[in-house]
């Protein structure tokens, strides 16, 4: 893929910290009935005629973005005016598709409306001239390295990238939310694991002179300790189920609220095997565990001194 | 003697009463640090944007700063409309762009910023001088660095690279006059500042249209001035701007990352949620432990608020003692978990997540403290209540 | 041996129970657990309850002292009905008035003997000065004076009794109710225990005990029977000359120690 140097403020988080709409190009509807209102400073409203007899050739199409169609009430066939400039010279266009949001994580915290032209449209409303953002180049399979290098000993201002190592350079952001999340885990899970075993002594201890009349009888620590530690995981499977039951509907919650607030098709949290798989794991050794030292601990002590003598 | 018979209460089961302090504190830590978070963001932001007293800036219509290559165009006049406005004390104009720092064959994109030194604001100067005259440049450590360079060395800038010809259409030899920390950039982002003339000419020369052009023009405002109302006026007077107060700007930035603070809201709450059911189970275990010492004080005359009283106590003495381990614990956390954050590519280098301010420690005690409070109440209520005469039946039967 | 003890009730009884009855409900079915008790204690009397298990002493006992309230009937210290009182009433009562040992000494584990004696005092309002001082004399009284420093993991079962009995003593009751106070000593410890009863008794306090044990029993000066929650007899012990049980009052735990409750004549 080639690439000029990006201005670097032209990143994820930089962009989201100081931006919030941003409209590269400025649309003005000319309303197909006018009943149209008028909403914005950059939308104005005239008759069909009149943008009809004004213009020797037809306009070109472009495609909008379906938030203009939800927030602008734009339909297909209308007719648009597209000028680089506020309340500048510009251009009529047609919609001619309307296209959706990718699940594209780096699209999320972007507001802004997009279209898409034709690439000389652009290049002439924009006033550029012959200049591109970048190119995406399609190489055959097995053929990446010759090309990228072939490519950048003959460029000169401009770089080629791998598509890879771009979506890498473009994923850090959500490499930062993945650690900063794990950190999150793993603080909870350590303050579980206390819990956990702080309550599992607690119950354990609750019973101890049932154990001290077991342990009277003859009954060996080792019995005891095995049935306190099956109850544990009996519990432990319970509490599994239900945290896997809870992380199911969470999940669901979460992608329905965040898709709601950025209007994404994305998935914010997806559950998958090897998730429920750790978690489940995670809380019966923790359960497990937890019920063995509170039953060794217990076992541990003289039958007589549990009984308080 | 309650404070007495709760901390032996206590102390009868060392362990337990020390891991329920532990999950306390790590219940508090996490507290703690959400409430940082929930705030931290707006705080550091508004500082960085408040840093040199910019309160409104302008960018082109309907972008916010940087966001898009747009420029507003006749800037000198939209310069000259704001700073005859009422309130305004000075204003900054800004033009940022990508410049080509040329090194024989090889040409190393840097990000320009084109300032006006004695009004500007993106950068404090750490060593050396400003860029005053035409052919100085300040620039980052970062770009230093990786470039190789040191403050006296001169350099070649570059704009409008023309493919065919293989030559830049503006090229301009400057010196390295200072070293210089850019507030508004990621601290791994290399970036230089060229007097605004400078930065115009290059751009213009290397195709960028006309000289007359910025990014962004900040304006000061005289102390007491209202800045909303100063944004207003600003977009009624340059209409081809759209003006943002700070205020907005925090918004906005909330907006985007209030991802943040709804973890910070969810996990802040889970944090309570667990502190309680710790405080509440011990104490609830405790006093079922101990029904036989409760019915005998009662049966010697201890009232019944004071029974309540004292088991209230154990669950308070816990979350106290708690709080304040979990308080230093918190500031440990916080700044792991700020360094990870502040990983964010092109995050400037002035912002934190997690901020501490002493209000921000007191909630969460106050939070947990009502937390234990509450926790131990119904404990508490079924040891006052308890019936004597039965109870100690069932405890010599036992 | 010392000469007879000559007990003469002085003035209106200290604690009168009327016909007082408690129903307890067992898996929804009420039972009568003291059935319809008429009994008068003078002030001075070492009374002791006997009776098989299950016949209603305990019951009686925690309706005499306030503890407990009746299903039917009064119960009256000093012409005070205490049968009717409010909970916070009846607490502060037992408090100041009635002093209470029980069978497994419930002292307080974590807290040293000194400690545990101070507990009914610190409750009434009293300096800690003044109560630490009481606590000292009160457990020199009972011979412990040298172990105030310990808990009761570090005592033995006698000891912990009797520092039980100093606490009961904290705030110098009219009364004095214990339960099975020898029910989890050995022989020999067990009087040690009687011999301070005997001694607090002669000190004048006014004594009733519920009791399995029959030294403690023939210690009394008055044994009324009970059986299926009535009182079926009540009797005088006769005095040690005229052959009755020999009265203990001298112990190997007597000390020199002044009673600090000692009360005026008449």
């Amino acid at each position: 893929m080639l690439l000029p140097m990006l201005p670097p403020m032209r990143l994820l988080i930089g962009a989201s910290l100081l931006a919030t709409a941003a409209r590269g190009v400025h649309a003005q509807q000319r309303a197909s009935t006018p009943s149209s209102p008028a909403s914005s400073p950059t939308m104005t409203t005239a008759s069909v005629d009149t943008i009809a007899g004004a213009s020797a050739q037809p306009p070109r199409t472009i495609a909008i973005d379906e938030r203009l169609v939800s927030d602008k009430g734009l339909r297909l066939g209308d007719t648009l005016e597209l000028s680089a400039s506020p309340g500048g010279r510009g251009e009529r266009v047609v919609v001619g598709a309307i296209v959706r949001r990718a699940a594209d994580p780096s699209e999320v915290a972007r507001a802004e409306y997009r279209v898409r032209l034709h690439l000389d449209q652009l290049q002439r409303l924009g006033g550029i001239g012959d200049r591109v953002d970048r190119f995406a180049v399609a190489v055959t399979p097995g053929s990446t390295e010759r090309a990228l290098a072939a490519i950048n000993a003959r460029s000169f201002g401009f770089r080629a990238h791998r598509s890879s190592d771009v979506a890498a350079q473009s994923s850090r952001t959500f490499a930062v939310v993945s650690r900063f999340n794990r950190a999150i885990g793993v603080i909870t899970i350590v303050a579980s694991a206390i819990f956990l075993l702080c309550i599992m002594l607690l119950k354990v201890e609750e019973r101890r002179r049932d154990v001290a009349a077991l342990r009277l009888l003859g009954i060996s620590r080792r019995t005891i300790t095995a049935a306190v530690v099956l109850e544990a995981s009996f519990i432990a499977m319970l509490g599994s189920a239900a945290g896997v039951a809870f992380g199911y509907a969470s999940s669901a919650i979460i992608n329905w609220h965040y898709r709601g607030v950025y209007r994404t098709p994305l998935a914010f949290s997806i559950v998958t095997s090897e998730t429920v798989g750790f978690s489940v794991a995670l809380s019966l050794v923790l359960g497990l565990g937890a019920g063995f030292l509170a039953a060794r601990r217990l076992t541990g002590v003289p039958p007589l001194s549990l009984f308080g003598r | 003697m309650r404070a007495l018979l709760a901390w032996s209460s206590l102390r009868r089961h060392p362990l337990r009463t020390a891991l329920a302090i532990l999950g306390v504190a790590v219940s508090a830590a996490m507290l703690l640090d959400m409430v940082m978070l929930s705030s931290g963001m707006q705080v550091s932001f508004r500082a960085l944007l408040t840093r040199q007293g910019f309160e409104v800036r302008l960018t082109p219509k309907g972008t916010l700063p940087f966001d898009t290559e747009a420029r507003i165009a006749g800037a000198a006049s939209a310069e000259s409309v704001v700073r005859r406005l009422p309130g305004v004390q000075d204003v900054s104009p800004v033009l940022g762009t990508t410049l080509h720092v040329v090194r024989g064959a090889n040409a190393d994109a840097v990000f320009a910023l084109g300032i006006r030194p004695a009004a500007q604001g993106d950068y404090t100067l750490e060593r050396g001088t400003d860029a005053v005259d035409v052919d100085r440049m300040v620039a980052n450590a970062t770009f230093l660095t990786r470039a190789g360079l040191a403050l006296g060395d001169s350099v070649v800038v570059a704009a409008g690279y023309d493919a065919q010809l293989h030559m830049w259409t503006a090229r301009r030899r400057v010196v390295i006059a200072g070293e210089a920390r850019f507030h508004y950039l990621a601290t791994d982002q290399p970036a230089v500042a060229l007097p605004l003339a400078t930065a115009q000419a290059l751009v213009a020369d290397g195709g960028g249209g006309s000289p007359d052009q910025v990014s962004l023009l900040m304006v000061k405002t005289h102390a007491g001035v209202d800045a909303e109302a100063l944004r207003r006026r600003i977009e009624r007077e340059v209409p081809r701007v759209t003006a943002i107060a700070t205020a907005d700007a925090v918004k906005s930035v909330e907006q985007r990352l209030g991802y943040f603070r709804q973890l910070a809201l969810i996990l802040g709450s889970v944090s309570l949620a667990v502190g309680f059911l710790l405080v509440s189970t011990l104490v609830t275990v405790s006093v079922q432990e101990r029904v036989g010492e409760m019915a005998v004080m009662r049966a010697l005359g201890v009232s019944r608020p004071h029974i309540a009283q004292q088991v209230m106590l154990e669950g308070l003495a816990i979350s106290v003692v708690g709080a304040a381990g979990g308080l230093a614990l918190g500031l440990v956390t916080a700044r792991y978990l700020n360094t990870i954050l502040r990983a964010f590519p092109g995050l400037p280098a002035a912002i934190d997540f997690f901020v501490f301010e002493p209000t921000a420690a007191y909630k969460s005690f106050a939070l947990l403290i009502v937390t234990a409070v509450l926790a131990g109440v119904v404990p508490a209520w079924r040891a006052g209540s308890l019936p004597i005469a039965a109870t100690l039946r069932t405890e010599a039967v036992s | 041996m010392s000469e007879p003890v000559i007990e003469v009730p002085m003035g209106p009884p200290l604690l009168e129970a009327v016909d007082v009855a408690r129903a307890y409900a067992l898996a929804g079915v009420p039972v009568l657990a003291v059935r319809g008790v008429s009994l008068t204690i003078e002030e001075g009397e070492y009374v002791a309850i006997v009776g098989p298990s299950g016949c209603g002493k305990s019951s009686l006992l925690n309706l005499l002292g306030a503890i407990d309230q009746p299903t039917r009937g009064r119960v009256s210290l000093r012409g005070r009905d205490v049968s009717r009182m409010s909970d916070r009433e009846a607490t502060d009562f037992r408090l100041r008035h009635i002093g209470f040992v029980f069978q497994r000494f419930y002292l307080m584990p974590m807290l040293t003997a000194l400690e545990n004696v101070e507990l009914p005092m610190a409750e009434a309002g009293v300096a800690s000065r003044a109560r630490r001082a009481r606590a000292r004399e009160l457990l020199a009284y009972v011979g412990l004076e040298a172990r105030g420093g310990h808990r009761p993991a570090q005592l033995s079962g006698g000891e912990q009794q009797r520092v039980a009995i100093a606490r009961s003593l904290a705030n110098a009751p009219e009364l004095l109710l214990a339960d099975e106070p020898t029910g989890e000593l050995d022989a020999r410890t067990g009087r040690d225990v009687i011999a301070l009863f005997d001694r607090l008794h002669a000190d004048g306090m006014t004594i009733v005990v519920v009791t399995h044990d029959e030294v403690l029993a023939r210690a009394a000066r008055r044994v009324v029977h009970m059986v299926d929650g009535a009182i079926v007899s009540d009797e005088r012990n006769a005095p040690a000359a005229a052959g009755g049980p020999p009265r203990c009052t001298t112990s190997p735990t007597a000390t020199d120690a002044p009673s600090p409750f000692r009360r005026p004549p008449g």
